[in-house]
């Protein structure tokens, strides 16, 4: 690996080269690190697209690697890179989401690559180690992946050169996290015959006949107590920035996704802590009132090490789905935030694993008395606000049996198929979901 | 007739370069984002005489000019076009006595008195893809690209696609995926994807066949535009009506992005994206009620007062940019600026009108505006006459 790196270098002949390296700073190596994980040559370098591309967005792809592995002027590597991810952002927001061509994902993706090679290729300053931390999640947000996942080894690097930098001259400030408090946020009295029923540990079998079959909700207890998460690598405020602090993750901001006001925005993980979780900036656009939650975002494929600190579920094996199936959710805000009832189409592991969530849950049989939304984009979700129903608007609704509870940490709520659900945070809350079949 | 360009120039379709040895005071930013406008070389004839161009057609990486005048042809500047001469951008031989011709990034087709060529330029074939004889009746008007008789062209198959005679096409303005339509009787039709308000039917929602935009019901229309995502038509009188998707300001209206603060600029744009793809369609129509209104997306044909005093003449759309120009030769743009589209000499998006100082500082009257995805081209008369 060395070898390679250093012959991304153009040093002069060998007995100089020891001399060079004092002087270059560790930033300057960092290009070292990342070339080394690309293909050592332009020919190595694969660029196969199908019919759908042009050959003219072809040839910019082309400029962009031949610089990639030359010598030309930064501003020039981020030109091409730009106008690949402008062509390619133009075609990804054309045509709907789900019928977007992946090739232009991969361009897009390319475009991340070839720009963070502008951004890294010359001692980058740390702002602009950052930016291209920020342009490889772009990549992994947006894109699809290249080249066995290259962003995914880049960010990594970018991520510890970071990391690197930060503890040589940081003192750590040491900011205390108060303790969420639980406000004034109403808890309501739950009622003991709505309550979910709960059991420990159940077996295979006995989850499968008692409640998967006949389609129950339960809370289960006891099954991620093994969870690094919850034990010595506890999920503190602390701990997530410093695993994922500087990665760049969808927030939604607005009470609720249903809201007029409700939108999307990206945000480190850092500033939506400071922001959201702390309150330390008051963000004038949104009056400071506006909640932010980093909600159903597959936070641990962007992010694997987080990964490392969860486990699936056994209970997911008694679904017809293979385990790459699974769809991972991290669901991440203050207190306050709410989940509108909705309905999803696979079964749910909600495991919770810091603060708590009152949840209620409808049986779809109840469907009519819920009052779905009538566009085709808000069908499976309902018009009421659960714990503020309009009687007059949908009258129905009060005659519809629900459960409930209060979900805890090490708790894991599981959601049948197509059963309603409402959630509200009661105080700060990391949930992680599993959407089964 | 003069013809200008500025914006995107990364494959030379603006103009090229002369390699001199002052190679190394090159900017290649420069090269690739044109701020200035810059006077397009006229193609030369054999005779060594220049001839006029009358239309331009601009795709991503492309440029063709349309010359009338003589042995009418259309020449290629740009992606894969071969630099022979710098003052002479090479002429299809197979557009010999064409009359007009339309350029998307991998066709462009030709119409000639009798027939419709339709040729892949990324595939150097010696016949057409496809060709449409046409019967000609004396009188009849001619073909106004893409419109065909029966129908119109597209540039992704089937390249005909036909149109109810009862619509009687005067015009089409075709974008990314939507279609704008002007009738003979002055209505404009819509159809596509609506996913951004650019149908002007009120909502988000996709048309397959071509429905009337009832706002502008009674008002007759002169001219139409379709850019990437929005719209714009002309009524009689001389007035911009717009609609669709303002995320760079292309409708002219206050844009969210654009006031911004500008250190967000780095990955707004990267953001704007992960909104759209979030929402899918979910996004807001209008912005916030704080002190100003943004608008995001304009589902209606909204009426732009582009200029207080005079009317306008002709209007054209990039993909996320608008140019306008007014009945007193005066060019009007805004919208995404990022590669020096918009002409102000600068790489600033706008989210509301503003002339092009350039034109009348060199005394010169605009009278027609052609858009390409990135770029802009216009066409310019000395000052005084309106006559080319």
């Amino acid at each position: 690996m060395w070898n390679h790196c250093f012959s991304m270098f153009e040093f002069p002949p060998d007995v100089e080269i020891t001399e060079h390296i004092k002087t270059v700073s560790s930033m300057a190596f960092l290009w070292s690190k990342i070339s080394s994980v690309l293909p050592s040559n332009e020919e190595q370098f694969p660029l196969q697209f199908g019919d759908k591309v042009e050959s003219s967005v072809v040839e910019i792809l082309k400029r962009s690697r031949q610089q990639l592995y030359s010598d030309t002027a930064s501003a020039c590597r981020m030109l091409n890179a730009q106008i690949i991810l402008d062509i390619s952002w133009e075609r990804l927001n054309t045509g709907t989401w789900r019928h977007v061509d992946k090739e232009w994902r991969r361009i897009y993706s390319h475009g991340c690559l070839f720009k963070v090679g502008a951004l890294c290729r010359e001692s980058p300053s740390e702002e602009e180690i950052m930016q291209a931390i920020r342009t490889c999640d772009m990549g992994l947000l947006m894109g699809a992946a290249i080249m066995d996942d290259i962003l995914q080894l880049v960010v990594g690097i970018l991520q510890s050169e970071l990391s690197k930098a930060a503890k040589d001259e940081e003192e750590s400030e040491h900011v205390e996290v108060k303790r969420a408090k639980i406000e004034s946020l109403h808890i309501p009295s739950l009622k003991e015959e709505m309550a979910i029923p709960r059991i420990k540990c159940p077996s295979l079998e006995s989850f499968n006949a008692n409640y998967l079959l006949p389609l129950k909700p339960v809370i289960l207890e006891g099954i991620i107590d093994h969870w690094p998460a919850l034990n010595n690598k506890c999920w503190s405020i602390d701990y997530l920035r410093s695993v994922a602090g500087c990665r760049t993750v969808p927030v939604e901001v607005g009470s609720r996704y249903t809201d007029e006001n409700w939108s999307q925005t990206l945000l480190t993980v850092n500033e939506f802590i400071d922001r959201y979780i702390l309150n330390k900036i008051q963000s004038p656009q949104d009056g400071g009132k506006a909640l932010g939650y980093l909600a159903q975002h597959q936070l641990f494929d962007q992010i694997p090490e987080l990964k490392e600190d969860i486990r699936i579920p056994d209970y997911c094996c008694l679904g017809e789905g293979e385990e790459d199936e699974i769809t991972v959710n991290a669901w991440f805000g203050p207190a306050g935030t709410v989940s509108p009832l909705h309905q999803d189409p696979q079964q749910n592991f909600l495991a919770q694993v810091v603060g708590s969530k009152y949840i209620r849950l409808y049986s779809p049989e109840d469907t009519d008395k819920l009052y779905p939304h009538q566009s085709k984009l808000l069908h499976n979700t309902s018009q009421v606000e659960v714990e503020n129903p309009d009687p007059e608007r949908f009258p129905e609704f009060a005659k519809a049996p629900y459960l409930e509870c209060v979900l805890k940490p090490a708790d894991v709520l599981f959601i049948p198929v197509k059963h309603w659900h409402y959630v509200r945070s009661l105080e700060v809350s990391f949930s992680v979901s599993f959407w089964w079949s | 007739m003069r013809w200008f360009a500025f914006g995107f120039n990364a494959f030379g379709q603006i103009c090229v370069q002369e390699i001199s040895s002052s190679d190394k005071r090159r900017d290649p930013v420069k090269e690739v984002k044109v701020r200035n406008p810059t006077e397009l070389k006229g193609h030369t004839h054999e005779s060594g005489s220049c001839v006029k161009t009358s239309q331009i057609r601009a795709s991503w990486s492309r440029r063709a000019s349309v010359h009338l005048d003589g042995d009418s042809c259309v020449c290629l500047a740009g992606f894969e076009s071969p630099i022979t001469d710098k003052s002479r951008s090479e002429c299809l031989v197979e557009s010999r006595g064409c009359r007009d011709a339309y350029i998307s990034e991998s066709h462009i087709a030709l119409a000639f008195p009798d027939r419709i060529e339709y040729w892949d330029l990324q595939r150097k074939d010696t016949t057409p893809s496809w060709v449409m004889e046409m019967i000609t009746h004396p009188g009849s008007s001619e073909v106004k690209l893409p419109l065909v008789p029966g129908g119109y062209i597209s540039s992704k198959p089937p390249f005909f696609r036909s149109l109810s005679p009862l619509l009687q096409g005067k015009s089409l303005a075709l974008a990314g995926k939507h279609a704008v339509l002007l009738t003979a009787a002055g209505g404009v039709y819509t159809w596509g994807e609506g996913s951004h308000g650019q149908l002007g039917h009120g909502g988000l929602i996709s048309e397959e066949e071509p429905r009337v935009v009832e706002a502008l019901w009674g008002m007759p229309m002169s001219s139409v535009a379709a850019g990437g995502w929005h719209s714009v038509c002309i009524s009689d009188g001389g007035d911009l009506y717009v609609w669709g998707w303002n995320e760079s300001g292309q409708l002219g209206l206050p844009s969210r992005s654009l006031r911004k603060t500008s250190h967000l600029k780095s990955y707004q744009q990267a953001g704007q994206l992960c909104q759209d793809v979030g929402t899918s369609g979910q996004e807001l129509y209008q912005g916030e009620k704080n002190e100003e209104v943004f608008i995001s997306i304009q589902a209606f044909p909204a009426l732009l007062d582009v200029t207080p005093s005079c009317e306008l003449r002709a209007v054209s759309c990039g993909s996320r940019h608008t140019a306008a120009v007014t009945t007193t030769g005066d060019l009007y743009t805004w919208g995404w600026g990022e590669y020096g589209q918009l002409g102000h000499q600068t790489l600033d998006s706008l989210d509301e009108p503003q002339r092009v100082e350039f034109f009348r500082v060199e005394q010169l009257h605009v009278v027609d505006v052609v858009c390409g995805p990135w770029n802009t081209f216009t066409a310019v008369v000395q000052g005084g006459s309106t006559q080319a």
